[in-house]
């Protein structure tokens, strides 16, 4: 079992506020993990330190073995993550095509210089088309993300991020927003991917979905790593379920 | 003493700077939006100030005309040229608000002729010698000592009265402040009235100084200002106000030293290149 | 015929000069309000060089490398900065370059550099020369708009972050934005010095600044035969009607005011919804018709 990700006794602050506290996460080759939490447990931020967007005080990522702490985004990016946000931030100039084709491009735009000379983008299409397929969206590959609904627009951040060919793709609450039925059609679609051999990291809110296409949960709160393992287990510990105090969708 | 002397006129230019880049960074607060065309209405106030004592000779009728009259003005600019852009991207009020300020320079030439106006007879004229050969001009006492007023007065009215809360509330969090009743127009309209007038007053005074007004008397202290809000941390008052001071006396002393490098109105960019080169929030910039 | 060739000189500097500004604010979605230094850089180069005996063409490469230098460093500093601290910080750019000018005898101080010898071409195929300057970087602005590089600007245009977050550096790209742009606005500088034959401080401030970003914001952000128009226009206008001239600086802030009012994304915006819309109205027609 390779090991995709090992996140090392990271620490963030914030001024005075802990928001992550010496957390340790291994995620391996082909696991579909389900990272959860209540509000405010830290979850965007390691998030943000897993893609380099924060830096932690203290402690290490690995990628693959790679020590990628001080790596800037665009570089871990190249190494191999791919990140689909929570908040949906598509290209508006341009089509859900182009949109994934410039995913795609990634040895074409490596080195900026080169990247002038090069005007052929019909490879990129036709991977871009392939990618959109995919995940569902084959029928509106020409409009614009403006006149889309946002079921539609998390799925295109998902092909975008499977353009860049992840090692590790990390979703970051793709199904919050969404109605019951769209957030169960997206739910499936990740279950698929995983299922091609995809790993992935999910952090949701959405328990009830979690619960169904997740078969290992990473619990945080307050920063701290709370509990790790099979779902059932995870679920029925405790400690998490004071935690959620008052959440009743498991 | 010529430290001291130095370090005075810094305040008092210093002042001046404050009162103009208040307005601009209320506005900015508010609206996110670089409010270029604040300049003109500083320059307005100097034009109102010098024709209204002139004619009826009373130097403070003038003043509250004038930052009354500017106050609207300011308000009217809001409605007319903000308003129907604040759906467009940022470029587009601010090439507007440029548009604007040129605009305004040139119907003052037109208005008013090109070599400017001055004061029939000019008030306060004299000065007062603190020390042996150090000697204070009375109009540079009453630009420290209004400037020091009119900023308390704002910080009485937007730390103590119901408008000023509001009006805080506005600005840090506008559908929770009009979720809670307060009429977001109002306050927009206030904004614009009080930097607006702050505006003219800075105007009167530097008309004071110089015993002139004329057409282009806006565009450096425009520019020093929007260098000003940048380095105080774009949309932070304390900022603004510590990053006007600061380069008052900045100018002052820099201008004896590398004035002859630079020239006195570029010392103002090149402080604000150098400091966001370090801090690319500004000096009290929130997180980017 | 003289004045003709004049006019048309002047037009195809103000394109390339324009054309410049769009590679880094239109391609690139990089603001600059400060785009006239490196005019000023390009020119106060090619003059000095030219005053010194050195052959027009020569001046143009070395006014080109000094207005890329420039532009390299002003790249490199905003990178740090964005929207509206960059706004600023290339304004701040444009005056300290006048500013030390201004204040240095070596550039002439502020009288500036007359008697520039003329470019040893006549006028004629001086004016050549610069239309086919013109000419040249407005074929290489399109083709880099369908090239990769083209896309990626694009993207980091329409939204940095996501650009980064798809694995693209986009500093380096935003740095390359600026030193072809600057140096070409170098370019455009030395054709201006050997044109008007006189520089000073005052040529290169912040109203010609505006001026530059007007022709590229009337034309259309981004669109390159927009901004051909739109500078084309502009940079004549003040000399064939006179009223313009006279009232020039209310002229261009009035039509700029009214552009952002009522068509921000320029000529070249107004175009594409008006020709959508008639398409629109022919398909419905044709429509009604069966």
């Amino acid at each position: 079992m390779t090991e995709i990700l090992h996140v090392s006794g990271v620490t963030v602050r914030f001024g005075g506020v802990c928001a992550v506290e010496n957390v340790d996460l291994r995620i391996n080759d082909g696991e579909l993990i389900g990272f959860i939490g209540p509000n405010g447990a830290g979850k965007t931020t390691l998030m943000r330190v897993i893609t380099g967007i924060v830096q932690p005080q203290d402690g290490k990522v690995f990628l693959e073995g790679v020590d990628i702490t001080n790596k800037a985004t665009h570089q871990r990016i190249r190494a191999g993550l791919a990140l689909a946000q929570q908040i949906v931030q598509p290209l508006r100039a341009m089509s859900l095509l182009d949109n994934v084709a410039l995913a795609c491009g990634g040895e074409k735009t490596h080195h900026a210089l080169k990247s002038m000379w090069i005007t052929d983008i019909s490879s990129e299409h036709n991977r871009a088309r392939a990618l959109l397929t995919r995940v569902g969206l084959s029928h509106v590959v020409k409009e614009l993300p403006g006149t889309l609904p946002l079921g539609y627009l998390k799925r295109l951040e998902v092909a975008r991020a499977l353009a860049l060919n992840p090692k590790l793709l990390l979703l970051d609450e793709p199904l919050a927003g969404l109605s019951q039925k769209e957030a169960a059609s997206l739910a499936d679609l990740i279950s698929t991917l995983n299922a091609d051999g995809q790993t992935i990291l999910l952090i949701e809110h959405n328990l009830r979905e979690v619960m169904r296409i997740c078969p290992t949960l990473y619990v945080q709160d307050n920063g701290k790593s709370l509990a790790f393992g099979k779902a059932e287990a995870v679920m029925s510990d405790p400690n998490v379920r004071n935690a959620y105090l008052g959440v009743s969708h498991a | 003493m010529l430290y001291l002397e130095l370090f005075i006129q810094g305040f008092v230019q210093g002042s001046i700077y404050a009162l103009i880049a208040l307005g601009l960074t209320l506005v900015y607060g508010l609206l996110r939006i670089l409010h270029v065309a604040h300049a003109a209405l500083f320059t307005l106030g100097g034009y109102i100030g010098v024709i209204v004592t002139n004619a009826t000779g009373s130097f403070t009728l003038a003043m509250v005309v004038a930052m009354l009259v500017v106050g609207f003005a300011g308000m009217l600019m809001y409605k007319l040229a903000y308003e129907p852009l604040l759906s467009k991207p940022p470029y587009v009020s601010l090439i507007a608000s440029i548009a604007l300020f040129i605009a305004a320079e040139e119907i003052f030439r037109i208005a008013f002729g090109p070599y400017g106006l001055s004061y029939q007879t000019p008030p306060l004229q004299g000065q007062i010698e603190l020390f042996s050969d150090f000697y204070l001009k009375y109009a540079e006492i009453l630009v420290m000592g209004l400037s020091v007023v009119l900023l308390s007065a704002l910080a009485w009215l937007s730390m103590r009265t119901r408008t000023g809360v509001a009006w805080r509330a506005t600005v840090t969090d506008p559908d929770m402040a009009r979720a809670f009743g307060v009429k977001i127009q109002n306050v927009r309209y206030l904004n614009f009235f009080i930097g607006s007038s702050f505006a003219a007053a800075a105007g009167v005074l530097v008309a004071l100084l110089n015993n002139l007004v004329e057409p282009t008397m806006g565009s450096v202290p425009s520019y020093k200002a929007l260098a000003i809000i940048v380095l105080g941390g774009l949309g932070s008052i304390r900022g603004t106000l510590i990053a006007a001071l600061l380069l008052g006396i900045l100018e002052s002393f820099g201008t004896i030293y590398i004035g002859h490098l630079l020239g006195r109105d570029a010392i103002a960019f090149a402080f604000l290149i150098l400091v966001l080169m370090v801090r690319p929030q500004g000096l009290m910039g929130g997180k980017l | 015929m003289s004045y003709e060739i004049t006019l048309l000189t002047t037009m195809a500097i103000s394109v390339l000069f324009a054309l410049s500004l769009n590679f880094i604010t239109g391609f690139c979605g990089q603001i600059s309000l400060g785009h006239a230094a490196f005019l000023g850089a390009g020119a106060y180069t090619s003059a000095m060089l030219s005053k010194a005996g050195v052959p027009f063409l020569m001046t143009i490469p070395a006014a080109a490398l000094c207005a890329a230098v420039l532009g390299a460093i002003t790249g490199l500093a905003s990178l740090r900065v964005r929207h509206d601290f960059l706004a600023i910080t290339t304004m701040g750019v444009g005056f300290l370059f006048v500013g030390i000018i201004r204040q240095q005898d070596f550039f002439g101080g502020e009288i500036g550099i007359a008697g520039i010898p003329g470019s040893g071409f006549g006028k004629v195929r001086f004016m050549l020369i610069c239309v086919a300057l013109a000419f040249t970087f407005a074929a290489f602005s399109l083709y880099v708009r369908r090239s990769w590089m083209g896309f990626v600007f694009k993207s980091i245009a329409d939204n940095e972050d996501v650009t980064r977050v798809l694995g693209i550096d986009v500093s380096r790209y935003k740095l390359i934005a600026f030193i072809i742009g600057t140096g070409t606005a170098g370019v455009a500088g030395a054709l201006y010095a050997h044109h008007f034959r006189f520089i000073g401080p005052d040529s290169f401030g912040f109203v010609e600044s505006i001026s530059v970003l007007a022709m590229v914001i009337v034309g259309g952000i981004g669109s390159v035969w927009g901004v051909i128009f739109a500078a084309a226009l502009l940079s004549v206008l003040p000399m064939l009607v006179q009223f313009i001239d006279d009232y020039k600086l209310l002229f261009y802030s009035a039509l700029l005011f009214s552009m952002m009012r009522f068509s921000p994304d320029g000529i070249a915006g107004l175009c594409t919804r008006l020709s959508s819309s008639i398409s629109r109205r022919t398909t419905e027609s044709d429509g009604n018709k069966r």
